[in-house]
């Protein structure tokens, strides 16, 4: 047959073609799980009536991934957690999450979590058997091992409920006082300054009476305090009547930087000065709400704004403007965190800023008490770096025998000067109590491995409680994955029970937790109803609401005694060990989703970079993605440069998290850890580890690569995306703000 | 030397196609709804052997038990399920109990386990099919009479009626459902599948 074909028509063809040749595509055979009878699927055996594969049923649990203590609710399908999100019940989050709690499938189901328990054998790790693993344990803690109480010691993070009371017992029968607590994260300093000025270390902050807010370095909305809540009162405090200011001080900027109205980099160490100068050119002009003693003021008096302008390096205007809006926009919130509490100074200058807070009668209005659990033995343990400090202090001089490690990781978080990864050399027994292979679990002698957080009974009693004393409560989502993890509580119970204690009578940690929140005394609970009513409840809301104990704030005016940082010539830049909401201490390194995730700020993917200003860029002659080596008195690290003007020129940030040298595949070997090169400083007052006090020299080391990061440009290329003016313009043309 | 239409190449066209189709339908004995136009497509299934060697044939075709009885799941999920193993017990703890495969099965049940039996009908993991609106609108919203719903299941899975254990007998991939979305009105985003 022979076809004449015109152009015309072989088009017409070629569309047939066309369209025979799409619809064969749909129905190429793929390869994805289509394979018959590779896959295996499994039926109930005896389904509960409210059960239906396919379709999710959601329970209530407590949030484990930082120490906020949210309320969550988790999907589970076909017995398996597949979602979490907020629980709407829960007065800490309100339904909402961050990513952290997003993120809490992919510690749950990591591939690297600890399957077996593992015994120190020859130099290596061993799997070993649990009753192995436990008679191990009990030769070295137990009622027979002739151990020393005095010389044994746990460290773990900040631990509350009755996790806290068993470890407290524990360590009470064991004649031991060495509990240290160890946060990186912390606030523990601004905590120290609540206790002593307002009479409450966890003041209620009113972000949405305040119609200013003004934050010398408080990342309230990314590591400082309780993240998801100061998150939601700030939409509030934004979206009120009338549209809040926010102030941010402070030397990089971070996500609460980035959402600023107005950012200042002061010189890292003067945030006290500027806070000085602002209370005296309040008080010069009669601003202040509450009457200041003449003490005080003769003390302020020498923070004039010609000196606060030369010690701070903010201009003399921007410190009036400040002092009008605290003035004009009364009541305000002024707040403190990492980059001014982890300084040498750091109570003396978070002192200076809580007298602004006082002398502008925010106290009672904008800064209110909180309502604390009555149980004093499950309220929440806070942890800070001063045990950190102490912990490398008894390591070094040889106090500890046996070590008890849970939810911290010291080894990752100490600097290297302080010789922690050595100093656990002259620990006789090691413990590590953890579901990953982190650098101190790989440092124990004994690796018992825990149920994740989405396997284990558990209660929570977050340290800051906004909105009365509640208690979050944490049930299993699921069966184990692996079925040789076991609970944290569990493992502390049978401990107690081998001194015959009172724990006897408990089975488990389950039956412990239920039997003690069922028998509750009406100090705490008014309770209602019968014990199963009460219990499923319980169950249900994924949080336990409780009477608590409120004490009035007591205002209390204290002597200034602020110096500012000394200088140093030889190494000149200010080092910023920055931190990040999703990142965190480093603990989500080992989550793909958080390293995915893109700095807030840097847009840096899996990896490590430092933030430098473009002046010192250009001084150095580095640009994005040119490596720099960044040196202090105790070491250096070599990082990629990413170059933006939201940091102060003489300083340089380089993030925490990464760095890990162990931690599984998503977290080994990447990056930089810029905690190991800290000096090993501390916060005078408080004892803390004054982390953002040490002082670096930058050199380029004239090697470049590229940068890993989302977002391609900075700028907008012309393409006007989003229309801006200049904030010169803005004000002659628009009136100031 | 013939100069071909675009007309005459339409209808040479659907005659290939119809030539390619009839032996599909034409030997198919479960009658086929009137309201549905059929999925077209055809697939020779693998043998998957299964832990028990479940007769279909007899539980469908002899003892005439409705799919839904044991997919109970197929009308409210995405999933049909595979019956719960006390479902099974239900009936076997009294019927057949000297047959070899029933025996097997309540070695299970008294183990407190169920079979790990092999998937043999799937789609991967970034479609989202399910059951559940399927038979809505092929059979309650269009008041077909449900103890005929295996001539709907059939569309999909086969004439399970003349199997033992299932069998994989059409393509169950994307031509194929679009070809029957198209059919039937059924949504055509990609969306709506692939989310």
């Amino acid at each position: 047959m022979s076809v004449k074909v015109n152009r015309r028509k072989f088009l017409k063809m070629l569309g047939w073609g066309g369209a025979g040749t799409a619809l064969a595509g749909c129905d190429m055979p793929t390869t994805v799980t289509l394979e018959e009878g590779k896959e295996e699927v499994v039926s109930y055996l005896m389904p509960e009536e409210y059960v239906i594969p396919g379709i999710g049923v959601w329970y209530a649990s407590t949030c484990t991934q930082c120490e906020a203590g949210c309320g969550l609710h988790g999907r589970v399908r076909e017995g398996r957690v597949l979602k979490l999100e907020g629980s709407p019940d829960s007065p800490i989050n309100h339904g909402n999450t961050c990513m952290m709690g997003q993120s809490g499938v992919q510690s749950h189901y990591n591939p690297d979590r600890i399957t077996a328990p593992m015994m120190r054998k020859g130099g290596n790790l061993q799997a070993i058997s649990w009753e192995d693993a436990m008679a191990e344990l009990s030769k070295r803690v137990g009622p027979s091992s002739g151990v020393d109480g005095k010389r044994v010691g746990m460290v773990t993070g900040t631990i509350s409920g009755h996790q806290s009371v068993l470890v407290s017992e524990l360590l009470g029968q064991l004649g031991s006082k060495n509990h240290y607590v160890h946060e990186q994260i912390n606030t523990s300093v601004w905590r120290t300054v609540c206790r002593d000025m307002l009479g409450d270390e966890t003041p209620k902050l009113n972000f949405d009476k305040a119609r200013v807010v003004l934050s010398f370095g408080a990342d309230f909305m990314g590591v400082w305090g309780s993240p998801v809540h100061n998150m939601g009162e700030y939409a509030k405090f934004r979206k009120g009547a009338e549209r809040g200011t926010l102030v941010q001080i402070e030397p990089k900027m971070t996500m609460t930087g980035a959402n600023a109205d107005l950012w200042l980099p002061a010189n890292p160490g003067t945030e006290g000065a500027l806070a000085l100068g602002i209370a005296n050119f309040i008080i010069d002009r009669g601003w202040n709400l509450v009457d200041v003693p003449a003490r005080i003021r003769g003390t302020l008096k020498q923070y004039d704004l010609v000196t606060v302008e030369k010690v701070t390096g903010i201009e003399a205007e921007k410190i009036k403007r400040i002092a009008s809006l605290l003035s004009e926009r009364s009541p305000s919130l002024v707040l403190a965190g990492a980059s001014v509490e982890n300084q040498e100074n750091g109570y003396d200058s978070v002192a200076a800023i809580m007298l602004l807070n006082l002398i502008m009668g925010n106290v009672g209005n904008t800064i209110g008490a909180t309502a604390k659990f009555a149980e004093a033995s499950m309220q929440a343990k806070q942890g800070g770096t001063k045990d950190l400090l102490l912990l490398a202090k008894a390591l070094s001089d040889k106090k500890l025998d046996v070590l008890l490690t849970y939810n911290t990781n010291p080894v990752f978080t100490a600097p290297d000067v302080l010789q922690v990864q050595a100093g656990l050399a002259n620990v006789g027994f090691k413990v590590a109590f953890s579901m990953f292979p982190d650098e101190t679990t790989l440092s124990a002698d004994l690796v018992l491995p825990i149920h994740s957080g989405m396997e284990d009974w558990g209660t929570h009693v977050a340290a800051y409680q906004p909105e009365g004393a509640v208690m979050g409560f944490q049930q299993p989502l699921m069966e184990p994955i692996h079925k040789d993890t076991r609970g944290f509580g569990d493992i502390m119970l049978s401990l107690l029970k081998l001194r015959g204690s009172d724990f006897a009578k408990f089975d488990d940690y389950y039956s412990y937790i239920q039997t003690s929140l069922l028998n509750m005394p009406s100090s705490i609970v008014t309770s209602t109803g019968s014990k199963e009513e009460t219990w499923n409840g319980i169950l249900q809301n994924g949080i336990v609401k409780t009477k608590g104990t409120t004490t009035p704030l007591v205002p209390k005016l204290v002597d200034v005694r602020y110096k500012p940082a000394a200088n140093n010539s030889e190494y000149p830049m200010h080092l910023v060990p920055s931190a990040r909401l999703g990142m965190w201490d480093g603990r989500h390194a080992n989550i793909p989703w958080i390293q995915e995730a893109p700095d807030q700020i840097a847009k840096v993917v899996w990896g490590s970079w430092a933030e430098l200003h473009p002046k010192k860029a250009a001084e150095l002659g580095v640009k994005n993605g040119d490596y720099v080596r960044v040196t202090s008195a105790s070491g250096s690290v070599e990082t990629q440069v990413y170059v933006h003007k939201g940091i102060h020129p003489d300083a340089i940030a380089v993030p925490v998290g990464q760095g890990h040298e162990e931690y599984g595949r998503y977290a080994k070997g990447r990056g930089v850890n810029p905690l190991k090169i800290l000096n090993p400083i501390m916060e005078k007052r408080t004892g803390e580890l004054a982390t953002y006090a040490t002082r670096v020299k930058v050199t380029s080391v004239h090697k470049t690569g590229r940068l890993v990061k989302m977002g391609g440009s900075e700028v907008q290329v012309g393409r006007k995306f989003v229309r801006t003016i200049s904030s010169s313009v803005f004000q002659r043309t628009e009136k100031e703000v | 030397m013939k100069i071909v239409t675009l007309k005459q190449l339409v209808s040479m066209s659907l005659f290939a196609l119809a030539v390619v189709l009839l032996p599909a339908t034409s030997f198919a004995e479960l009658p086929v709804p009137s309201h549905i136009t059929p999925p077209v497509g055809e697939h020779v299934g693998e043998d998957v052997p299964q832990p028990i060697e479940f007769p279909h044939n007899r539980h469908v075709k002899d003892m005439k038990i409705n799919c839904m009885y044991c997919h109970t799941y197929a009308r409210r999920s995405k999933v049909a399920g595979i019956p719960p193993t006390s479902k099974c017990m239900g009936c076997h703890k009294m019927i057949a109990t000297e047959k070899p495969r029933i025996q097997k099965l309540t070695e299970y049940w008294e183990k407190g386990e169920s079979p790990r039996w092999k998937k043999v009908h799937d789609v991967p993991d970034y479609v989202h099919f399910t059951h559940e609106k399927h038979i809505k609108k092929f059979v309650f919203d269009a008041d077909f009479p449900v103890e005929d719903v295996q001539q709907v299941c059939g569309l999909c899975h086969g004439e399970v009626r003349e199997m033992t254990v299932a069998e994989k007998k059409k393509p169950l991939n994307m031509g194929f459902c679009q070809r029957c979305h198209e059919a039937n009105g059924g949504p055509g985003d990609c969306w709506k599948c692939h989310k």
